[in-house]
Formats: C-alpha cells, structure tokens, sequence
C-alpha cells in the first residue's frame, strides 16, 4: 500500500488531478542506491537464476528494476512466467529448462501507458504501444493485488513520473505459510482443535471455584454409587444364603436406602451448578460475540450472509451451552464413575475384569469411526440451517415483492425445497446416530454374557468368587458399561460443541477495524476532507475508484453527481470509514482518516440518507439515536427545525408513537425528517446526504427541501444530489464517470461546458418533463 | 444508494442478434483484432463476452466494442457458425478472458476445519488451494453444480458433483 506520510499541507480548493500531486512518496533507504528515471523496488525478491541470466542475455549490462512471478503460462494453464523490467526493456520470460523463452520484449520507451484488463478470473496487464494496448502477461486473481503495484511502478516508470512505494502485504501464516482469511489472524493449522477446546474452557475459568466443588460432588455420587452392590453382596453371602443374621436384613436394606438418597442428593446439587456454570459461560461467549459482531467491518458483512451469522449467535452459542451445561460435567462425571466401578471390580475379582473389559477397545474403536462420520453429517445440518435461514429470511423481509409478482407459490416452492434439505440432512444425521449406537450398545453387553459364563464356572468351582460377589459384579458392571456407552456419546457432545466452538472463534478471530489507532482527536472535527490519490475496490481486484482526488473545505457543500454506479456512494462509505481505502488516503483537517479515533470522527459525522432507516421504538427514540441522553426539549427543538414537529404531535402518542418495525407504520416523508431531526440533533461536523427521489407531494417535497437546507447550514456536506435546486446550491460539484472523475466545478461552470454535466442536465430536463406531463 | 438516473436513449429498447454470415472477425496486418458486420461498420479490438458463462457459455456471445465505452453490437447465437478464421479468434478471445478453471479432481485434503488446504487437478493443472470460511464461499448452481471460491479469489467449477470420483466426493465431504 502507498503510504505517503508527510506531505505539503493540502492546498485549499485543491482541483482533482491525476497523479500530480501524488506526493513525494517515502523512498526505502535500499532504493537510493540507483536513483535515477525512477527506482523500482523487486517485487519477489528470489528471482531465479536462469530468469536472470535470460534478462542479462537480453539487456546486457542493464540493472535488474523490476521482477514479478506470474502463476499462470502463456496457454491459460497454471505455470510460471516472469515479468522482468530490465534495464529499459520490458521482459516476460517462461522457464523451460536453462533457456527461457522470451514471449514479450518491449522497449520501455515504447510504452506510454500501463493497464490493467479485468478478465473472469484474472486479470490482464497490457502496455499501450502506439495507442493500440498489448497483452504482455495475464495472472489469476490471488495475484492481483500484486499485479496491481506492479502496474503502479511501471506506469509511472513508462511516464517518467516517481515511483509509488510498493511493500508486499503479507497475507500468509509466518509460521505455516497457510494462506489467511482477509478478516483473520488465526492460522487454523497452527490452530488445532485441542486449542479450541481449551479456548473453550478458558470461558470456564472464571468460574473455577464452582468447577471444583462439582468435580468433587461427582466423586462424592461416584463412591455412593458403588456403595449398594457392596450391601447388595453382604446381603446375599451373609443373609440370604446362609439363611442366617436376620437382623442384619433391615440394616443393609437401611443402608440401601441411605446411599440411593445421597447420591441422588449428590447428584442433584452437582446438576444444578454445572447448569449455571455452563448457562454463565455461554452468555459471556454470546456476549462476547455480539459485541465482536458490532465491531466488524462492513467488508466482513457484504462476505458473510446474515442468515449464518444469526445461527451463529443462536444455534452454535447453543450448542456451546449444551455442551457446558450438560456434555461436559456429564462426561466429567461418567469418567470419574467408569474409574471408581473399575476400582471396585478389580478389588472384587481382577482376573474376571480383565474379561469384560475385553469389548471395551472395539467400543472406542467404534466410537472413533462414528465420531468422524457423525461430525460430517452434523456439518451438513448445520448448513442446511443456515440456507434455510437465509431463505425465510429472504422472503419474509419481502413480502411486498413477493405479493406484488404473485409468487407466494414459488416462494412456497423454494421453502419447501430449503426444508426438504433440511429433513435430509437432520434425518441422516440422526439416522446414522440411531444406526450405530445401538450396535454399540450390543456389543458392550456381550461382556455381562462373559460374566454370567466365567463368574459361574469360578463359582462351580469354588475358586474364590461368592454367589453374592457375582451379583455385586454383575451389578457394578452395569455401571460400567452405562459410563462408556455415555463416554462414546462424548463423540457427539463433542463434534457438536467443538464445531460450533470453532465457528464461533472464527467470527472472533475476524479482524474488528482498529477504532482506536494512533493519537485519536486532539480537536474536534472541523470538517476539511481531503481525497489524496484514493484507490478502492470492494474486491481487491476490481478498483471502484481509481485515483481519486479533491478537497472539500469546511462547512462547504460538495455535490457527488454521475449516473449509478460511478462510486458516489462508495465515496461516501470511504468518508464513513466503512471501509478503509486500498490505495492513497483520506485526510480530515489534514490528519489521515487511518489515524483519527474512528467512534470519536463518525460521531461528528451525520448522515440522511435515501432510504431512510429507523428502529423499532418511539419517534423520540428514533430522532435521539445518535444522541440517547438528549432532553425532550432538544428533540423538540430539532423535530421543530426538520419540519416535523407538526406531523409528530398531531400523531395520537405524539413523539411517544411507535413506528413499527422499521418504521413502516410512517409515511416516506415522515420518515425523511425524522433522519433530517436525528442529524440536526446528532450536530455533525461533516453531513452525508443521500437525497431521495421518492415521491411524495409537492408540500412534503416542499418542507423536506426546507428542512435539509437548515441542517446543511454551516455544516461540510456531502450530497448525492439527484435535485438541480441542491445541484445548484453546492458549491462545487464532481461529475463522476467510470470510478475518475470527470468534471469539477460550479454548477454554473459545468452547465456552460458541453460535458458529461451537461449531458446530465439535459437528460434531467426531459425526464422532469416526462413526469410533469404524466403527472 | 445509487439512484438511477433515467437515462433514455442510452440503450435500444430491443436485443439485436447477429447472424453468422454477416460477421467476420479477423487481424489487421499490424495485429489489431478487427470484426466487421457486412455492410454496416467495423469494429476495432473488439470484445466477445458470454452472456451465460456458466450456464451456456457456448451460446450467446456478446459482440462488444472497445473499452471503455465498449457498448453491445450484437449478440451472437451461434458463433460455432462462423467461418473457420473468426471462429478460431473468437474462441482464443473466449480462452484469454474466461480464466476459471473446472475441477477435475481433489488430489488431496488437509482439512483444518475453518480453513482446507487443498491439491485440486483442473482442466488448467494442478493447484495448491486454501479455502476459507468453505461454507461461506460455496455456491450452489443446482444439478450438483458447485462453485467454490478459494481464499485468494480464484473460483472453481465442479460441474457435476457426482461426475468427481468417489474419493474427491469424500474428501469434498469433509468440507461441504
């Protein structure tokens, strides 16, 4: 990226320029050396050896100034070609073998002009020999960023002019060289899922005190477990089989009865704090990912749909809470009672135990293949949820269109398909759920049939083991088998918390806009905006606005004109710092937009904009968005200055009215003054105005006309303008065209030029015609 | 945001399609792609879009002139039809342009769960791809056409996903 620091202080009134003032870029200290018609900087440093030699065979005695990996051949196919500048011969090179094959040798002064040629999936750099453009080498698109400055660099080489500094971002894992996620840190690979499930329970840490006294209540309900098949031996060897010592009878059934209560006791208050322990940790998680949610970036927003961001927050931070609440302590729990019962049977016949433990490797063995099959079909749910999201989400939000176009039916149709989808996959989800854990369940019972066998024969053979010791085993067994059926189910609890752990993380590991870098405000905003050589692009290949300049001074009125598309809204959303530029920079008072507290900047900017929006709540509410602690008498005040007052208190709850759900139950023209009365209140440095062309009557027309003209008073005013009276009343407008701009100036300037403004104007009339005419 | 401007003669109310034998494409001796419409005009370096890349991409090309302008002379139905000389210059203009590659084959997946680091064979060779946020960049065409978006932009096409072997199916599992 150019950062250009420093600079001349922006000249007033500045005219757009192309590239001119493209500032005296800071020059690494490395390219001093060879400073001459512009140093270029290598753009991957390893070139290889044949490559040089070819270059040096080529441009004998010349510098190597330029060096760039291309990642596709000259036949569209993957491959290796290398773009080399060479002293003052433009090279591109394709390895084969010690000989390279030269494909393209320009001379540098040939050139007039470097472009870029967007293609489906790649791009294109071409050179303008002659007026005619040639292709010199194409690349896929993990390339153009790049691509990008290296067209930079040999433009401004090809046109004598200083060379933009290009530093190569990194986007890799230092430690892996995994590719990163554009709005991620996190390297996955070095990331495992161990780490996910510790990450998740460092949520729990807070909250170790409770951990403990659980743990210690599930050894506490572990040990009165074992306790009634210990009774339940005496009771047969020294009661029931000697048919003697009656009075023990009504003790050990005493005793039977003591330990059930107990454990159950046990039990209970163990369930009733990992509950909240778990339920606590999930809310702090929630929290933690909303608050997350509220700080990224738009960028973020237009790549993740909605619909899957909402499942995050509620399903997966549900499973999470499962998992907390119930999953963990529960396996927590069956562990600590498989270890105790193991202890127990050991004590009672150790060689009898080695036994039935015999099925238990086939049990996790098994456990394993089915964890692996159940986290896919899981998976597959899981998205089946989000698109049917995204579908009632779709359709729900428009259900005008939907009427309008009379297509409830298809719309039915396309639900049904969404929830076809999700039968599907919850059905083989749950259907290989149910498929293998009774297979499972067959198995580890295989081991009582071991017990009644052997323990028998051992009996039979008075070898040491009581008929009362046999069933004390037979009874302890099955709570051995219970904890390790419980302790494969650990595969789903599992699966199913750590999936929605790590897509969770992933949203907390996207890269949040830095709100609070360098040394925030020292002043307040006045408002002088500068556009410096700005380059922008919603993907990173595809620049919206190309080299954009222009200075708009404090408490004037710029007005942004061009037909849709052109990126006068994008220069807005560069100004709100929804999105950070690519290339160039934004300064505010002079001081760049990167480096200022961004909540401190937005909150001197205000916005009205097109479509007006509003929240659920209180025409109050609404107007005092931006300003929650504002008295009535300020809402008044600002309702009275946007022409809203009237309408408001005539409403039967007057400013106490709900709007409805995006304020549907008001009127556009309502609507409009409300957003002009939440600006006027909110008092911006800066206003962003997005005029609507809705229609509304003359007289609303009328008062909303009225009330922005109050509100842009003495305010830097950005305005998407679409009306010849706010064209008229700015005090510089900039025609845009293809992402440049095209034209600068008074209204009275343009109009008197035989431009893109004028053309504009003329088209405007006739349209105003129209619709005169058609009423 | 934007609001369009209505904007009346910008563009004729009616497709114009372009018969194969009214159109020549072909270089000029010092290089430059050239196509004339008989009788009517002649294009300098001409531009050929798919107006259905994915769903008809050898129906329906878009005779464009030059950037930046660059507004639609015609379309053309079947440009299979034209004479062997244009026809070969439009297909190399389709394959210089028209760089996403078709998935043939997954050689291999690492499956880190928020990201996979995969080796795919494609109808252009063998690429080392990561995918990110899979689910996220995953699009789905119906009659098991997928397209998926990897981490530095580049998109692959699997035109049928039960025309992939049946391990490319199960390593593509693990990540769908």
């Amino acid at each position: 990226m150019g950062n250009y620091v420093g600079g001349a202080a922006p000249a007033a009134g500045a005219l757009p320029q192309h590239g001119s003032r493209a500032a005296a870029p800071r020059r690494a200290a490395a390219g001093r050396r060879h400073r001459r018609r512009g140093d270029c900087l290598l753009v991957n440093v390893e070139v290889p050896e044949e490559i040089r030699q070819a270059a040096a065979a080529l441009a004998p005695e010349a510098e190597l100034r330029l060096a760039a990996a291309s990642d596709l051949g000259a036949d569209g196919r993957y491959g290796e070609r290398w773009l080399v500048l060479a002293g003052e011969r433009l090279l591109v090179l394709a390895p084969a073998g010690t000989q390279p094959r030269v494909l393209v040798d320009l001379p540098l002064k040939e050139i007039s002009e470097v472009q870029v040629e967007n293609l489906v999936g790649g791009a294109m750099l071409q050179a303008v020999v002659d007026g005619r453009k040639l292709d010199v080498i194409s690349y896929s698109n993990a390339l153009a960023k790049r691509f990008g400055r290296v067209r930079g660099q040999l433009d401004a080489v090809a046109k004598g002019k200083p060379i933009p500094e290009a530093a190569e971002q990194p986007d890799r894992c230092p430690v892996c060289g995994l590719v990163l996620g554009e709005n991620t840190r996190a390297c996955p690979r070095c990331m495992r899922k161990g780490a996910v499930l510790r990450r998740l329970l460092q949520y729990a840490r807070p909250y170790r005190a409770r951990l403990v006294l659980v743990t210690l209540l599930m050894l506490g309900a572990a040990l009165f477990g074992v306790a009634p098949p210990y009774l339940t031996k005496i009771l047969v060897d020294e009661v029931l089989i000697p048919r003697a010592n009656g009075y023990l009878l009504g003790w050990l059934v005493a005793g039977l009865a003591v330990t059930n209560v107990l454990s159950t006791l046990l039990a209970v208050w163990r369930s009733r704090v990992a509950a909240w322990v778990g339920g606590r940790v999930s809310f702090d998680i929630r929290a933690a990912l909303y608050e997350h949610l509220q700080w990224l970036s738009m960028r973020y927003y237009d790549r993740h749909p909605t619909g899957t961001m909402i499942s995050r927050l509620s399903q997966d931070s549900g499973g999470v809470q499962n998992f907390m609440a119930d999953g963990l302590p529960w396996i927590a729990s069956n562990l600590i009672s498989l270890v105790v019962v193991t202890g127990a049977l050991l004590w009672l016949n150790w060689q009898l135990t080695l036994l039935v433990l015999i099925p238990a490797p086939v049990v996790s063995v098994m456990g394993l293949a089915l964890w692996r099959r159940m986290r896919q079909a899981f998976f597959r749910n899981w998205r089946s949820w989000g698109r049917f999201h995204t579908v009632v989400h779709d359709t729900l939000s428009r259900t005008k269109i939907i009427k309008a176009f009379s297509q409830e039916r298809a719309e039915i149709e396309r639900f049904k398909l969404r929830n076809a989808d999700l039968f599907g996959t919850s059905v083989f989800a749950e259907q290989t759920w149910a498929t293998f854990m009774p297979l499972i369940g067959l198995i580890t019972s295989a081991g009582s049939l071991l017990v009644w066998y052997f323990g028998g024969r051992i009996i039979l053979g008075n070898e040491g083991l009581s008929v009362g010791g046999l069933m004390a085993f037979l009874g302890l067994l099955g709570m051995l088998y219970g904890p390790i059926n419980v302790l494969t189910q650990t595969a789903q609890w599992v699966t199913r918390a750590l999936t929605a752990a790590e897509r969770i993380f992933e949203v907390l590991d996207a890269e949040a806009l830095e709100y609070n870098l360098g040394q925030g405000l020292t002043k307040s905003v006045v408002g002088e905006i500068e556009f410096r050589n700005v380059v922008f692009g919603y993907e990173k290949h595809q620049p919206v606005l190309k080299d954009i300049s222009f200075t708009v001074e404090r408490g004037q009125m710029l007005g942004l004109v061009g037909k849709s598309g052109v990126g006068k809204s994008t220069i807005i959303n560069l100004l709100c710092r929804f999105y950070d530029v690519d290339e160039g920079e934004i300064l505010v008072d002079g001081v760049s937009l990167r480096e200022l507290d961004l909540a401190a900047y937005r909150s001197r900017l205000g916005a009205v904009l097109q479509d007006p929006l509003l929240f659920s709540g209180t025409v109050a509410e609404n107007i005092a968005y931006g300003k929650r602690d504002a008295s009535p008498e300020e809402i008044m005040a600002a309702a009275k200055v946007a022409n809203a007052h009237e309408f408001i208190v005539n409403k039967p709850d007057g400013y106490d009215e709900q709007v409805g759900e995006r304020g549907d139950r008001l009127s556009a023209g309502e609507k409009q003054r409300i957003c002009i009365a939440r600006a006027i209140l909110h008092d911006p440095a800066i206003l962003i105005l997005d005029e609507a062309t809705a229609n509304v009557d003359l007289e609303t027309e009328n008062a909303i006309q009225e009330a922005i003209g109050r509100l842009i008073a003495g305010r830097t005013t950005f305005a998407i303008a679409h009306r010849l009276s706010t064209l008229r009343n700015a005090h510089h407008l900039l025609v845009m065209e293809d992402g440049k701009i095209a034209e600068y100036g008074t209204h009275e300037e343009l109009s008197a030029q035989q431009g893109v403004y004028s053309r504009l104007l003329d088209i405007h009339h006739k349209t105003s015609l129209v619709k005169a005419v058609d009423g | 945001m934007d609001n369009e401007q209505p904007t009346s003669p910008a563009e004729p109310a009616q497709l114009r399609y372009l018969k194969p034998r009214q159109v020549r494409v072909f270089r000029t001796p010092n290089g430059q792609l050239r196509a004339t419409i008989e009788g009517e005009r002649s294009v300098i370096a001409p531009r050929f879009l798919r107006a259905l890349p994915l769903t008809d991409p050898d129906r329906y090309i878009s005779l464009r002139e030059a950037e930046p302008q660059g507004k639609e002379v015609g379309l053309l139905r079947h440009w299979q039809r034209l004479d062997r000389e244009s026809r070969e210059l439009v297909q190399a203009e389709l394959d210089r342009r028209y760089l996403y590659p078709v998935l043939k084959r997954i050689v291999s997946l690492e499956n880190l769960f928020t990201a996979a680091v995969c080796v795919f064979e494609t109808d252009r060779g063998v690429r080392k791809v990561t995918l990110r946020d899979v689910r996220d960049n995953v699009v789905y065409l119906g009659e098991g056409r997928i397209l998926i978006t990897d981490a530095e932009g580049n998109r692959y096409d699997i035109r049928r996903l039960d025309g992939l072997d049946a391990r490319s199916r199960t390593l593509l599992g693990q990540i769908l």
